[in-house]
């Protein structure tokens, strides 16, 4: 069984204070991109209401013509979780911040144990009746679908489910995406190499739910929320930030949890668990 | 009719079949019929006949499907074509009792409406005569022989084609067909064999003889058959030609002097007829669900392609889009001599008017304004209609049913996931398709579980909601039809929201009482 644990890496906690020099190049760098994305049609971002968040993005959110990435993560005990029930809830979550207009959902059937998205619980992000559902056997008729999906006026957003990864065709939807200002998400049930050419791309696991001491209840769902990649955006002091999220189903609100050592994401639950 | 070698065209040639236990003529050409063979003899009583006659087996499943393939090629004069029901009937079984169809030529026979179809050709008769020349003249150059009548009914045309003497008569002119049937033998009102038989004895032997006799004893002794048939033959009742095909409403054709093969010349003859039909469309005020082109090659076949849209449609750029994917399928052979666009499925027009600026703000609930639909055409034409969905609400306590999968023309009622959100508890945000039984364990049998194994690992239950009790709908019939009997109580689940030590959340359920309840796991929760 792969192990993969993102928290092996000891959090920069304390990074010390980057010289002068590698600063302003850094401010060079972000110049230079800025002028090179300014020429870019349809550039817009739409803000994730998550002011932590949205402090780090590019403009203030997530770029609508972007390629943006959602992989489900390792649980924490490191194990590959067999499903990404965290990782589509944050997807559906972003998909519900681009309104109005058709989200085309295209996704590959995974034989005997095919679970599709459930339209009830979709319903909390945004009306399923926006969906547009597209099933295929083949991972190029996949990606085909997604980018016919970004040509079309009307289409709020483009969201492809698929295991696989392949270079080309992210590029090609990240141009696509670039050219009519249409968001295209990947959705990756499991973690895969990084080599695509998203903009950005988040890690999602579950993570333990508030619990109320002496009750055996469930309480809000919570996502560990990591953002591996931040093209364009504002550089984070550590090498991979990461939140704690909550979503709130009665008041169909996601919120980041506040944690002890903000820098350190999950160390107090993972103590908790430890103990 | 019948292609067949340079030398059966001399001699006494007939095709055999096995049937009732010995091998019986099924086929004859000419020749063979004027000396006196006829369909269904004995192959021995044949031979003693005529002793040198030239015999082949008879494949009558190739035959009906030479008669389907000239009945598509005959498509281009009109769309009601039909195969004639007692040609084709002489290749099934019961063939006895279908009526002797002598004459000239062969059996097989087909049947094209050609009403207002002639003017193709020419002006009035001229070009109804043009159209039959045309006919013959292009089935001989394929190598086949046929005789071709035309008359005011399919009646008389039949018995034309097949009993007619002279050439000239072959085209019967306007009202003429009671002078020019009286002559023919009554074999040519299709009649059932005892009938024809009793006729022949009575001294009955032409149409003619038929016309002064009074109807009531007629239909008294021979029952309704022969009035019948005299009657469709003449005119006096209708005998409608059902189509082997849905004949489209809409089409528009267009005929090239030299064969055309180069796929840029197809695309721009299916852009010219696209723009002709559309503008039928636009004056019959309807769009299309479907259309479909033909290939009509120099080699006597046809190839065909369709498109369909989820909506009426008659936006020629759009549709000649939806054509883009399907031209290149098409396989113009030795080159294409006529090219004909149909639209077999029209519907109302919905959308909005054509040249006319937008007025007002109508209500824009649906995708049609958007590119949507226009998308799911493009979508649906290259991964199947089935694969290009929609989400369907209904109102169900099951959570499989909940959700359906829908064509997109369906419409979802505004705000009914909402509402079918709000009623029922936390919902996963994957359903497996079909549940995974796993393995429970928990303190007492009713208790919530405590741990469950799937996939061979074990997940300890850290917290649980739940249950959430959901009872069958006895009101719908068991997969085997039934429905449930009154005094059994429905199967119930229990749903729980179990989320494990490494922050999993699932959806599990308890099936069946509790003695023999049985776990499965049905979703994952966001």
């Amino acid at each position: 069984m792969p192990v993969i644990s993102p928290k092996d890496v000891a959090p920069p906690a304390s990074r010390p204070p980057t010289s002068k020099l590698s600063a302003g190049l850094r401010e060079q760098v972000r110049r230079l991109e800025r002028a090179h994305t300014a020429q870019r049609a349809g550039r817009s971002a739409v803000p994730l209401d998550l002011p932590e968040i949205d402090a780090l993005l590019p403009d203030g959110g997530l770029l609508a013509g972007a390629l943006h990435e959602i992989e489900a993560g390792p649980a924490p005990s490191g194990r590959v979780a067999p499903h990404d029930g965290a990782a589509l809830g944050f997807a559906a979550a972003i998909l519900g911040r681009f309104t109005p207009g058709t989200i085309l959902w295209c996704r590959q059937p995974s034989g005997v144990f095919d679970a599709p998205p459930y339209a009830p619980a979709l319903a909390a992000w945004f009306d399923p009746a926006r969906l547009l559902m597209v099933t295929t056997r083949r991972e190029e008729d996949l990606f085909w679908a997604m980018e016919e999906g970004l040509r079309t006026p009307g289409i709020a957003a483009v969201l492809g489910e698929t295991r696989a990864a392949d270079s080309t065709a992210g590029r090609r939807l990240s141009l696509a995406a670039e050219k009519n200002g249409v968001p295209a998400l990947l959705l990756r049930p499991q973690p895969a190499p990084p080599q695509s050419v998203c903009t950005t791309r988040w890690r999602v696991a579950s993570a333990p739910s508030p619990k109320v001491a002496g009750i055996e209840m469930l309480g809000a769902a919570r996502w560990q929320v990591e953002l591996r990649r931040n093209r364009f955006g504002t550089p984070s002091c550590e090498e991979m930030p990461s939140w704690l999220l909550e979503w709130n189903d009665e008041a169909h609100h996601l919120a980041v949890v506040s944690q002890a050592r903000p820098g350190s994401a999950g160390a107090g639950w993972r103590e908790r668990l430890a103990g | 009719m019948r292609a067949g070698e340079k030398d059966w065209r001399a001699r006494a040639a007939a095709t055999v079949v096995w049937r009732d236990g010995c091998p019986r003529l099924a086929a004859l050409n000419p020749q063979a019929r004027t000396t006196g063979l006829s369909v269904h003899m004995r192959l021995a009583d044949a031979r003693a006949l005529v002793p040198d006659l030239v015999t082949a087996d008879g494949e009558p499943e190739a035959d009906r499907k030479l008669i389907e393939a000239l009945a598509g090629w005959c498509d281009r004069y009109t769309p009601w074509v039909a195969v004639d029901p007692l040609g084709s009937a002489l290749a099934e079984e019961d063939a006895t009792q279908v009526c002797s169809a002598g004459g000239f030529g062969g059996d097989a026979g087909l049947l094209l409406d050609v009403t207002g179809c002639g003017h193709l050709y020419g002006k009035e008769e001229a070009g109804e005569r043009t159209l039959l020349a045309d006919l013959v003249e292009r089935l001989a150059r394929h190598d086949f022989t046929c005789r071709a009548a035309m008359a005011d009914t399919a009646g008389a045309a039949w018995a034309l084609a097949r009993y007619g003497e002279k050439q000239a008569d072959l085209f019967c002119p306007r009202n003429g067909q009671r002078d020019a049937l009286a002559p023919l033998p009554v074999d040519g009102l299709r009649l059932d064999p005892p009938i024809l038989e009793t006729f022949l004895k009575l001294g009955l032997r032409r149409i003619g003889d038929l016309y002064p006799l009074p109807r009531a004893p007629l239909s008294r002794r021979f029952g309704e058959q022969p009035l019948t048939r005299l009657d469709q033959m003449l005119g006096r009742v209708d005998e409608p030609i059902e189509p082997r095909r849905p004949p489209p409403a809409f089409r528009s054709r267009i005929s090239f002097a030299e064969p055309i093969g180069r796929s840029e010349d197809i695309a721009a003859a299916t852009s010219r007829l696209l723009a002709a039909l559309c503008k039928q469309f636009e004056q019959a005020s309807v769009g299309a669900r479907k259309l479909e082109v033909a290939l009509y090659r120099v080699d006597g076949s046809v190839d065909r392609t369709a498109i369909g849209t989820s909506r009426p449609n008659r936006d020629n750029p759009k549709l000649m889009k939806l054509f883009e994917d399907r031209l290149g399928e098409l396989d113009p052979g030795f080159g294409v001599e006529l090219m004909i666009l149909s639209a077999p499925e029209v519907e109302e027009w919905t959308g909005a008017q054509d040249h006319l600026p937008e007025t007002g703000t109508p209500a824009k609930s649906s995708w049609h304004e958007d590119g949507t639909i226009d998308l799911a055409d493009r979508l649906a034409i290259r991964l199947g209609v089935e694969n290009v969905t929609r989400l369907m609400p209904h109102d169900s306590h099951l959570p499989d049913r909940v959700q359906t999968n829908a064509p997109l023309a369906t419409p979802v009622q505004a705000g009914a996931w909402a509402r079918i959100a709000a009623m029922k508890g936390t919902r996963p945000t994957r359903l497996l398709q079909k549940p995974e039984p796993i393995d429970v364990t928990a303190l007492l049998p009713d208790d919530p579980p405590r741990q469950f194994q799937w996939h061979r690992h074990t997940h300890r239950i850290v917290s649980v909601e739940g249950p959430e009790r959901v009872a069958d709908e006895w009101w719908r019939p068991r997969p085997g039809g039934r429905l449930m009997p009154a005094n059994i109580v429905p199967p119930v689940r229990d749903y729980y929201r179990v989320e494990d030590n490494d922050g999993g959340r699932f959806w599990l359920f308890r099936d069946g009482s509790l003695n023999t309840a049985k776990w499965y796991l049905h979703g994952f929760c966001a």
